[in-house]
């Protein structure tokens, strides 16, 4: 940058301060005080015991924390696959020659991910419901009103229910990245690739995807954090009912600070959910890293 | 290129981090309804502050006074309890020109995890609504005062239903005037019509007779009672703290409360469960999504007509009431009121249903230190829970509150009112509301609990045995 039009080095510290100090007072100070209150016994007053490892010895042996775990590495995976899957294949769909009004498909695409939640949840309860719900509508319709269900209190089948609604609402989320990833392609590597004969499915998956390797890490990270915490949604739809079957940890950590009151396990989670995730995140992307480098080696 | 990206992902984020704003728009507008409240009350206290001077001679207080409650204004359409606490605190308001009086109002949900919060930071209001199971813990933490005296001292106290009181004692200490109105938590609500159209009178006063019914209704395509355990706190409210009681009788839950020897585990609370489970699971008198559906949800099959009754609470009643008046009124004027069936094996208070006053007036220890600033907020406490609320309800409703009303005049209520009062008055004996006492970790976990149970995914024995050790280590 030039000289002249480059602020002085305390103009950009003026500047920084501000972001950096909210970032630390929401973001910092919240993860170390709720690391210090998970040594506490404090249960929903302003006593509070500091009781050692104990809150971390019940949380190791809490089956439901652990089966929470469980649906939140099954979001993580569903979406990886649903959301960054699909959105690909979308991509790959529209800008293909055939497809006309590019810009309607993308404005549409991106929709859904603009809708709360709260709202994505509740239209969902809808499409879900037994007696008004558009599944059990259509089973009838077709004359198979046997297969009609209660659909969200099946705890065999409720994970999966609720993450379809998360997987529909992002994908035009990551479609969006994706596209100006690809926009970033050298048009010459297409055409070159063409004349020499590869066809679609050859193009996106040997020119276009380790082209973009970088961005879809970066979507992948997104997917995988955004899935850690895991809340409004599941929330609105079952309350992470039929009994725990759709807990996620995050909602479980609510559920045990504000509905049971117990502030000091509840600090626990939470400390174990920053750590979990960024274990699954740090795991993952070693992974990646390693499969990709043996695909180039 | 890559700078394109690169801006390209920032202005996503950018968009996903201003979209991730609109989800907590809710609150925002509580915060500006606060807002405009304490704007409105300064506004009025600003009005009355000429006329009303000799009111305020009696308070020395002058100065600000909070109170957090969740009579919001949604809240108080055709909710007498809400309509009645709302204008008596404005009244209360006016009469004290010098005292700026802060209300913090938010929804019910809202409050109950906002003033979880606010007790563990130690940061209560000066005045606040207590939830009867949250009384023996924040007494002990030292978070609400001990008005034991102050309420025997009560211009009111003559005329104060003692009872009321029972939920909000710890170690024979009194922390909370029972307020808003007394209602049950546990009522079946019927279409007459449809019932005699099935050959009933009135509603059966045994499950065995219930099931017989439900043939004929599932003949007809129509549910047989509708109820919505979708927010997992139903079925323990509005329908075991009173089917457990025909099991146990109240001693037993007395002796849960103060710790007597009594036990999730006894054989008659398993039976309770045990009976909950079979006719959920084993019957067909339910709507098949009792568990997916709330009982919002649930209390619009009765009103459209796909269900012949409906099991809720008060706050249900007065809902189905008010809608079927203005929509279908002959289906109102059908509308009847019965207690919980009486399970085959159950032996003790057949026409039992749980009623009380969840929540009392509660100060903040706090206030003890500032004289002046207590006798204002217990002025306030006396004032919005006295004669001059239950009379309010008792004209406008026909609802009782913690002092007694005497010769309530019902002529000049419609039939559904009058029989709604005596039903919860008058026809019926009582028993305690669960979740008025114990605790909220407990009953949390038995609430998640009896989803499963009620899906026929755990035994009661199970329930009962995670219950208890919820109770043994959280009470």
């Amino acid at each position: 940058m030039l000289k002249t039009i480059k602020p002085k080095g305390w103009v950009i510290f003026l500047y920084l301060l501000v972001p950096v100090a909210a970032f630390v007072f929401t973001v910092f100070v919240p993860l170390i005080t709720a690391f210090v209150y998970s040594f506490f016994e404090w249960k929903g007053g302003p006593n509070k015991t500091f009781i050692g490892l104990d809150n971390y010895m019940t949380l190791i042996q809490d089956e439901v924390f652990w089966q929470s775990f469980g649906h939140n590495i099954y979001l993580v995976v569903a979406c990886i696959l649903g959301q960054i899957g699909i959105a690909f294949v979308l991509v790959m769909v529209i800008n293909s020659k055939l497809v006309k009004f590019k810009t309607i498909h993308r404005t549409f695409g991106f929709f859904p991910s603009t809708i709360a939640a709260v709202c994505i949840g509740l239209i969902w309860n809808m499409i879900y419901h037994y007696q008004y719900g558009i599944i059990n509508w259509f089973l009838e319709k077709i004359g198979r009103p046997d297969l009609a269900k209660v659909w969200l209190n099946e705890p065999d089948l409720v994970m999966l229910l609720v993450s379809i609604p998360l997987i529909w609402q992002y994908i035009g989320y990551y479609m969006v990245i994706i596209m100006s990833a690809i926009a970033s392609i050298d048009t010459e590597v297409f055409e070159s690739a063409e004349i020499d004969g590869a066809n679609a499915f050859q193009r996106a998956v040997y020119i276009v995807l380790p082209l973009i390797k970088n961005t879809m890490l970066v979507c992948i990270t997104l997917c995988i954090a955004g899935n850690m915490k895991a809340f409004d949604n599941i929330y609105v739809m079952t309350k992470g009912g039929p009994g725990t079957s759709s807990m996620v940890m995050a909602m479980y950590g609510y559920q045990i600070s504000f509905s049971q009151s117990n502030m000091g396990y509840g600090s626990c989670i939470s400390v174990a959910i920053f750590v979990l995730s960024l274990i699954v995140i740090g795991g993952s992307q070693g992974l990646l890293k390693r499969i990709m480098r043996e695909k180039e080696g | 290129m890559k700078k394109r990206l690169v801006s390209i992902l920032l202005s996503t984020a950018m968009v996903a981090a201003a979209l991730s704003g609109c989800g907590g728009s809710g609150e925002t507008a509580t915060t500006t309804e606060t807002k405009t409240e304490t704007k409105a009350d300064t506004a009025a206290t600003d009005a009355t502050a000429t006329t009303d001077a000799a009111a305020s001679a009696d308070g020395a207080y002058a100065g600000e006074l909070e109170i957090m409650h969740y009579s919001t204004s949604e809240e108080s359409q055709g909710n007498g309890g809400s309509d009645g606490f709302r204008t008596v605190l404005a009244e209360w308001d006016e009469a004290h020109p010098d005292i700026t009086l802060t209300q913090n109002v938010l929804a019910n949900a809202e409050y109950k995890t906002q003033i979880a919060t606010l007790a563990a930071a130690g940061d209560l209001p000066d005045v606040f609504l207590l939830q009867g199971m949250n009384t023996i813990e924040w007494a002990k933490q030292g978070l609400i005062l001990d008005l034991t005296e102050t309420i025997k001292a009560s211009p009111y106290y003559a005329d104060y239903n003692t009872a009321y009181f029972t939920p909000f004692t710890a170690d024979d200490k009194i922390y909370g005037y029972p307020c808003l109105t007394g209602g049950t938590c546990t009522v079946v609500i019927y279409d007459k019509q449809m019932w005699k159209d099935a050959g009933y009178d009135a509603f059966p006063s045994t499950w065995d007779e219930v099931e017989k019914a439900a043939e004929y209704f599932n003949g007809q395509g129509i549910t047989t009672v509708a109820f919505g355990n979708g927010g997992k706190w139903q079925a323990n409210s509005c329908f075991l703290s009173t089917l457990g009681n025909r099991y146990t009788g109240p001693e037993w839950f007395s002796s849960m409360i103060s710790k007597g020897g009594a036990s999730f585990e006894d054989p008659e609370f398993v039976k309770a469960l045990a009976e909950t489970q079979r006719l959920f699971t084993q019957t067909e008198i339910f709507n098949p999504d009792y568990n997916a559906v709330t009982n919002e949800d649930a209390r619009e099959y009765y009103i459209s007509g796909d269900a012949a009754a409906f099991i809720g609470g008060n706050w249900d009643e007065s809902y189905i009431a008010a809608t079927l008046q203005e929509s279908d009124p002959e289906k109102w004027a059908n509308i009847g009121f019965a207690v919980l069936p009486q399970p085959a094996d159950a032996t003790v208070a057949p026409d039992s249903q749980n009623i009380g006053l969840g929540y009392a007036v509660a100060i903040n220890a706090k206030l003890a230190d500032d004289p002046a600033k207590l006798e204002a907020a217990i002025d306030l406490a006396e004032y919005i829970t006295g004669p001059a609320f239950s009379s309010f309800v008792a004209q406008n409703y026909a609802l009782g509150g913690l002092t007694k009303v005497a010769d309530v005049d019902l002529s000049g209520f419609d039939q559904i009112t009058q029989d709604f009062y005596n039903w919860s008055y008058v026809d019926t004996t009582t028993c305690e509301i669960y979740d008025s006492y114990i605790n909220s970790a407990v009953w949390d976990i038995l609430n998640t609990d009896l989803q499963d149970l009620m899906n026929g995914d755990k035994t009661p024995e199970e329930v009962a045995a995670n219950a208890q050790v919820a109770y043994e280590a959280n009470y």
